[in-house]
């Protein structure tokens, strides 16, 4: 089989995957070889689908012996079967590095044979990347459930990140979709890898020169809509996995069906909007400090989805508005809708300087279409409306109501327009 | 009052600088003198480029007012717009009134109209990092072609310098009929032209492959090519392979 099948066969069927990050590691070019590593992620193309590509993402084979029912993959599915040689793998990686195509490699694969043989063949071809052709780009290698404490370790010493998928938000729904999978053969892997970074800082500690484990961390995917979980179990669960597993991204994937199964509820569109709502409840735990208690209650699980998250928060809590932007403390700056990390660090920084008047407050990047409900600025109030939860409400929906494809993050929200690059 | 006219080098602008404050003239104008055309009416001053004072320019940029202040200079200055040179001369002067307060300072006007500047080259920069694709035109001999907006191959130079320090490359400016050179050693910035760049090709089949992973790698469910563009402006798609 010749490889332009391959790579359409094999891509095609990683597509589902959403990590596509090369962010967090700052792996050096030595011995004069090819490739670093950006620690701020680059990347070098857009599918048609919106989506950055930053690395060839790409299974090693899509021949599996799982049979899980919401996979494209599964063994019972009548698809195009193909696999790779770690040469031809590691062949493309450089050549398409060496034309600024990508910024390094997200080998993942199906389960082929066995858990322990697949992760082997990962391990082949990182490592014939690393060692035969002196490539320091970025590597993202999934871990195989199931696969070897042993063989994981061995990963990591190559891998700049390493990722479990979860997939399904609860055990429940793992047993009804993935019944080979158990919880036990995705929290062992990813626990594995957590004691590992742990290890590895405490020795920094005491050693002056240990060698690298995933220095970028360790991420995972869950799907969303296929499975009957509200946004509060699902962001609880992130929540948790952040807290305990130190993880450095969770990712949200809309649910695509990839064929009629009885298993799944009857969708017909993926919920982008949704996983777009997800990712910004996301946003606000890792960088704005909130809990998923403040943003979700057992009453009301789920998102309004016409409104982005932060919004939903202070329309809840309208009594700590209006915030003085002279005076506010940081932490209170950036639970304003339309401040974001940059800006309220501006804020903090320009006020020093000279007092602010409405007018600076763009140039500080204050998103005001938002902002002018929630701030005052000299005691002034911009709102031209009372403070209330319909008013304001009532001002900040979008003139159209449906909004179709997947959403642009700068559209949508400016405020995350301010956080720094991670793709 | 006086019109300052500059080689149109980085050092010319700092010796400008240094030339206004030390015979206490201030510009009514600055010029480079590629753009410029000689006025009969007003006083025109030619200043010839001084290294030294240059650098004596320069590090008290960086010691009076601070690093990213020059950084924002040179940036600024790489936007090759007429009217940076004056804004530049203005924001320097107020650096060195107010000092290192001044990168916070962005509800001034000039302040702000220099950080701006220097976002937009600097962005332009960024994008140039994503979206340069190289041939291997001859073994192990990679070129790229550019048509920035801005003069940005001496932000990007020191990048590829670094992570392709096994390969051959250049990094060819269309509009500015400039090349970046690197020999695995060292690289410079040439106007020396170029043999037969106009239909140069890849030796190698990489190009149709990635073509070929760039269309599988899409989800067709989520199709969305505004967002695409947002990311990848249609003005640089004649450099991208994957656009051909």
């Amino acid at each position: 089989m010749d490889l332009l099948k391959k790579i359409r066969i094999l891509a095609d069927a990683a597509k589902y995957d959403v990590s596509c990050s090369s962010s967090g590691s700052d792996r050096e070019n030595k011995n004069s070889g090819i490739g670093n590593a950006s620690f701020y992620g680059i990347c070098h193309s857009w599918s048609e689908d919106g989506r950055c590509i930053s690395l060839l993402k790409i299974l090693f084979t899509n021949i599996c012996i799982y049979n899980c029912s919401y996979c494209v993959n599964r063994c019972s599915n009548d698809v195009e079967r193909a696999l790779f040689t770690p040469e031809e793998l590691a062949d493309i990686t450089i050549n398409f590095y060496r034309r600024n195509y990508i910024e390094g490699l997200f080998l993942s694969s199906a389960v082929y044979k066995s858990p322990d043989y697949t992760m082997e063949l990962l391990i082949k071809t990182v490592k014939k990347l690393r060692e035969e052709y002196n490539f320091n780009g970025y590597i993202h290698l999934k871990a195989i459930p199931g696969a070897d404490v042993n063989l994981i370790r061995l990963a990591g010493l190559y891998a700049d990140r390493m990722s479990v998928n979860i997939e399904l938000p609860s055990e429940k729904s793992l047993k009804l979709l993935a019944p080979q999978k158990t919880k036990e053969s995705i929290i062992k892997p990813m626990s594995f890898i957590h004691n590992q970074l742990m290890e590895k800082s405490e020795s920094k500690k005491l050693m002056r020169r240990t060698d690298k484990f995933v220095p970028a961390g360790q991420t995972t995917q869950l799907i969303i809509g296929a499975t009957p979980e509200s946004d509060r179990t699902i962001l609880k669960l992130s929540e948790n996995l952040y807290k305990y597993y130190d993880l450095k991204r969770v990712y949200y994937s809309a649910y695509i069906p990839v064929f009629n199964d009885n298993n799944i509820l009857g969708m017909t569109s993926p919920p982008l909007l949704r996983e777009h709502r997800l990712y910004q409840a996301d946003w606000l735990l890792r960088y704005y400090n909130f809990k998923a208690d403040e943003l979700l209650t057992e009453e009301e699980p789920n998102f309004d989805v016409s409104l982005d998250p932060k919004i939903n928060w202070a329309m809840k809590n309208l009594n700590l508005f209006p915030v003085e932007v002279n005076t506010a403390d940081y932490n209170m700056l950036l639970r304003v809708p339309g401040i974001g990390l940059r800006t309220a660090n501006r804020i903090v920084k320009a006020r020093k300087a000279a007092y602010l008047n409405y007018d600076s407050l763009k140039k500080l990047g204050v998103v005001l279409k938002r902002a002018k409900y929630f701030i005052t600025c000299n005691g002034k109030y911009y709102g031209e409306c009372e403070i209330e939860t319909d008013k304001i409400k009532n001002k900040l929906l979008p003139k159209r109501n449906v909004i179709e494809g997947q959403l642009s993050i700068f559209d949508i929200d400016n405020t995350l327009n301010n956080l720094p690059i991670i793709v | 009052m006086v019109n300052y006219i500059f080689d149109g080098t980085f050092d010319g602008l700092m010796t400008v600088i240094y030339e206004a404050y030390y015979s206490h003239q201030h510009p009514n104008d600055i010029f480079s003198e590629i753009n410029h055309q000689i006025n009969f009416l007003g006083h025109d001053v030619f200043v010839s480029t001084d290294i030294d004072k240059s650098n004596k320019v320069q590090h008290a940029i960086e010691t009076k007012i601070s690093n990213k202040a020059l950084r924002n200079i040179y940036y600024a200055y790489l936007s090759e717009l007429e009217s940076s040179y004056m804004l530049i001369y203005r924001y320097i002067r107020l650096g060195f009134k107010i000092g290192k307060k001044i990168d916070y300072f962005i509800q001034n006007d000039i302040v702000h109209e220099v950080t701006k500047l220097s976002q937009k080259v600097r962005h332009e920069a960024y994008k140039m990092i994503e979206l340069i694709r190289f041939k291997e035109v001859k073994k192990g001999l990679f070129i790229a072609k550019i048509h920035p907006d801005y003069n940005v191959l001496p932000i990007i130079m020191p990048h590829f310098a670094e992570r392709f320090q096994d390969q051959y490359f250049i990094i060819h400016d269309e509009k500015r009929n400039l090349s970046a050179v690197y020999d695995k050693k060292a690289w410079i910035i040439t106007d020396i032209p170029l043999q037969d760049i106009s239909n140069m090709k890849d030796t190698e089949d990489y190009e149709i492959l990635w073509k070929m992973y760039h269309k599988s790698i899409s989800i067709e469910e989520r199709k969305n090519l505004r967002l695409q563009r947002q990311h990848m402006p249609k003005k640089y798609w004649d450099m991208l392979t994957e656009k051909q």
